[in-house]
C-alpha cells in the first residue's frame, strides 16, 4: 500500500486524482443518456399513464351515464304505467257513471211510459163509464115507462095492491129523484 | 486483472497483494497517454452502459399499452420507483415532474455503472474510478445550486447557511460550519460516497480471488483448505457487493432528491 | 510487514462514522416502527443524517490518501 501511494504521488495514480478524459466520458454519456431519457423514455411512460387513468376515469364515467340513463328510463317506465292506471280507472269510472245514467234514462222512459198508458186507460174507463151513464139514462126511462105499463095493465084486477104500489113507486121516485141526480154528478 | 492472474509468479512464494494499480487497466488506444490515460475499459463501460439503458428503456416504453406486457411492466415498474418512491415522495408533489428525467437517468446510470463491477468478464464497476463519481456529483451540485438561485435569487445563499432561530452569538460558527457542509462537503461526500463504496467493494472481491488463488495453487499442503474458505468469503462479499451497488444507486439517487428539495424549499 | 499507517488511522476514525449511522438508523427504524404513516416524513431526514454523519468517514478516507 505504501508503495501503491508512492506510486501515487508520483504517477498520479492516487485514486483520488480523477483522470480528465473519465470525467468527460462520463459527461457526454451521462448527457446522451439524459437526453434520451428526457425526450423519449419518460414522455412515453407519462402518455401511457395518462391514457391509462384517462381510460379509466373514462370508464368511469361512461358507467355512471349509462346507469343515470337506465334510472331515468326506469322512472320514464314507471311514470308511463302510472298513466296508463289513472288511464284505465278513469274510464272505467266514466263507464261506470254512463252506465247510471243510461239506467236512470230507461227507468224514467219506462216511468213515463207507464203513467202515460195508466191515464191512457182511466180516460178510456171514464170515457165508456160514461157512455154507459148516458146509455143508462135513455134505457131507463124506457123500462120505467115499460115497467108502469106493466104494473097498471095487471094491476086493475087488485086494486088494493095497485094502490099500493103506485104509492110505493111515488114515494120511490121522490126520494131516488135527487140521489139519482147525485149519482149521475159524481160519475 | 494481467497482474492478478499469477500474482506469485514474479514473487518467491510469498503473497503480493492486490494494489490500487490493478484497479487502473491498460487502456485500449492509447491516444492520449500524454496526458496520462487514454481510451480504457472504463470508459468503454460507461458508453456501454448507456447504450444499454436507453435500448432497454425504449423497447419498454415505445408500444404504451393500457395493460403492459411483461417488458413494458418491468420498465413501468423501475420508473414508477424512480418517480413516485425518490421523485414524488421527496420532493413533492408540486414541482418534482422536471426532475423526473434527471432522477431516472441518475439511478439508473449508477445502478448500471455498479452492476458492471459483478458481471463476469466486464468485471469493473465504473465508478470506481473517481472521475465517474466526480462528474455526476458535479452535475447533481450545479443542479441544486442553479435551481436555488432562480427559485430564490441570489438571497438563495443567505437562506441556505444561516438557519432559522439560533442564537446570535453563535450565528457566525454555525455559518461557517454551514457553509463548510453545504457548499464544500456536500459535492465531496456525494461522491466519493460512490467512488468509495465501489472501488473497496471491488478490491475486497480482488482480494479474496487473489488470496483464494494463491492459498490454492502456491501456499504450502496445509494452508489449501483455507483457500476453500476465503473462496466462501469471496462470494459472500460478491452477494453483498450486489446489495451494496443497488443501495448505493439509490442512496445517490436520494440525496439528489433531497438536495433539490432543500434548494426549492422555502425555509432551509 | 509493508503498508501505511494513515490507513490504520483511517480505520480507527471509520468506527466514529459506523456508530453514528448506526444511530442514524436506529433512530429512523425506532421511528417509523412507532409510527408507519411517518415514515415518508422521516426517510429524508434519515438519509440527510446518513450524508452528514457519513461525511466524516469519507473525508478521513480522503485525508488518509491526501496525507
Amino acid at each position: 500500500m505504501k508503495e501503491a501511494v508512492i506510486l501515487a504521488a508520483e504517477e498520479g495514480v492516487n485514486p483520488l486524482v480523477p483522470n480528465i478524459w473519465e470525467i468527460a466520458v462520463t459527461l457526454i454519456g451521462f448527457a446522451i443518456l439524459m437526453y434520451i431519457v428526457a425526450k423519449k423514455v419518460v414522455p412515453a411512460f407519462e402518455k401511457t399513464y395518462a391514457e391509462r387513468a384517462e381510460a379509466i376515469e373514462g370508464g368511469i364515467a361512461k358507467a355512471e351515464a349509462a346507469q343515470a340513463e337506465a334510472s331515468a328510463a326506469l322512472d320514464e317506465y314507471k311514470q308511463q304505467l302510472l298513466d296508463a292506471r289513472t288511464e284505465a280507472n278513469r274510464i272505467r269510472e266514466d263507464a261506470r257513471a254512463e252506465g247510471a245514467q243510461i239506467l236512470a234514462e230507461l227507468k224514467d222512459k219506462a216511468a213515463a211510459e207507464a203513467n202515460r198508458i195508466s191515464e191512457q186507460a182511466q180516460v178510456q174507463i171514464a170515457a165508456e163509464r160514461q157512455a154507459a151513464v148516458t146509455s143508462l139514462r135513455s134505457e131507463v126511462g124506457v123500462l120505467a115507462t115499460e115497467l108502469a105499463g106493466k104494473i097498471v095493465g095487471e094491476s086493475l084486477n087488485d086494486d088494493a095492491r095497485s094502490a099500493r104500489v103506485v104509492d110505493r113507486f111515488l114515494a120511490d121516485l121522490e126520494a131516488s129523484a135527487p140521489a139519482s141526480q147525485n149519482a149521475g154528478a159524481s160519475n | 486483472m494481467i497482474a492478478l492472474a499469477r500474482p506469485a509468479a514474479a514473487n518467491e512464494g510469498g503473497f503480493v497483494p492486490p494494489t490500487l494499480e490493478d484497479m487502473h487497466l491498460p487502456e485500449i488506444l492509447p491516444w492520449a497517454a500524454e496526458y496520462g490515460t487514454g481510451f480504457g475499459k472504463q470508459m468503454l463501460l460507461v458508453l456501454l452502459s448507456v447504450a444499454l439503458i436507453s435500448w432497454f428503456f425504449l423497447a419498454a416504453s415505445r408500444r404504451g399499452q393500457l395493460v403492459p406486457g411483461k417488458l413494458q411492466h418491468l420498465g413501468e415498474m423501475s420508473y414508477n420507483f424512480v418517480r413516485n418512491s425518490v421523485g414524488k415522495d421527496i420532493i413533492g408533489e408540486r414541482d418534482y415532474r422536471p426532475f423526473v428525467p434527471l432522477l431516472f437517468s441518475l439511478f439508473f446510470f449508477i445502478l448500471v455503472n455498479n452492476f458492471f463491477g459483478s458481471v463476469p468478464l466486464l468485471q469493473i464497476p465504473t465508478p470506481s474510478h473517481v472521475g465517474t463519481a466526480y462528474a455526476l456529483a458535479g452535475i447533481v451540485y450545479i443542479t441544486w445550486i442553479v435551481l436555488g438561485l432562480k427559485k430564490h435569487g441570489i438571497g438563495y445563499f443567505k437562506l441556505a447557511v444561516v438557519p432559522a432561530g439560533v442564537p446570535k452569538a453563535i450565528l457566525p460558527l454555525i455559518v461557517i460550519i454551514e457553509i463548510i457542509s453545504t457548499f464544500l462537503v456536500r459535492p465531496v461526500t456525494h461522491s466519493l460516497r460512490l467512488f468509495a463504496t465501489m472501488l473497496a467493494g471491488h478490491l475486497i472481491i480482488m482480494l479474496s480471488a487473489a488470496g483464494s488463488e494463491f492459498l490454492l495453487m502456491d501456499a504450502d499442503f496445509w494452508f489449501k483448505p483455507l483457500g476453500v474458505l476465503t473462496i466462501a468469503g469471496g462470494v459472500a462479499m460478491y452477494f453483498f457487493e450486489i446489495l451494496i451497488q443497488v443501495l448505493q444507486a439509490y442512496v445517490f439517487v436520494l440525496l439528489t432528491a433531497i438536495y433539490i428539495q432543500g434548494s426549492l424549499a422555502e425555509e432551509h | 510487514m509493508e503498508g501505511n499507517i494513515n490507513l490504520v488511522g483511517y480505520g480507527l476514525s471509520a468506527i466514529g462514522g459506523a456508530i453514528g449511522v448506526g444511530l442514524v438508523f436506529a433512530a429512523y427504524i425506532n421511528g417509523v416502527a412507532r409510527q408507519p404513516e411517518a415514515q415518508r416524513v422521516l426517510q429524508p431526514i434519515a438519509f440527510l443524517g446518513l450524508a452528514l454523519t457519513e461525511a466524516l468517514a469519507i473525508l478521513g478516507l480522503v485525508f488518509a490518501f491526501v496525507l
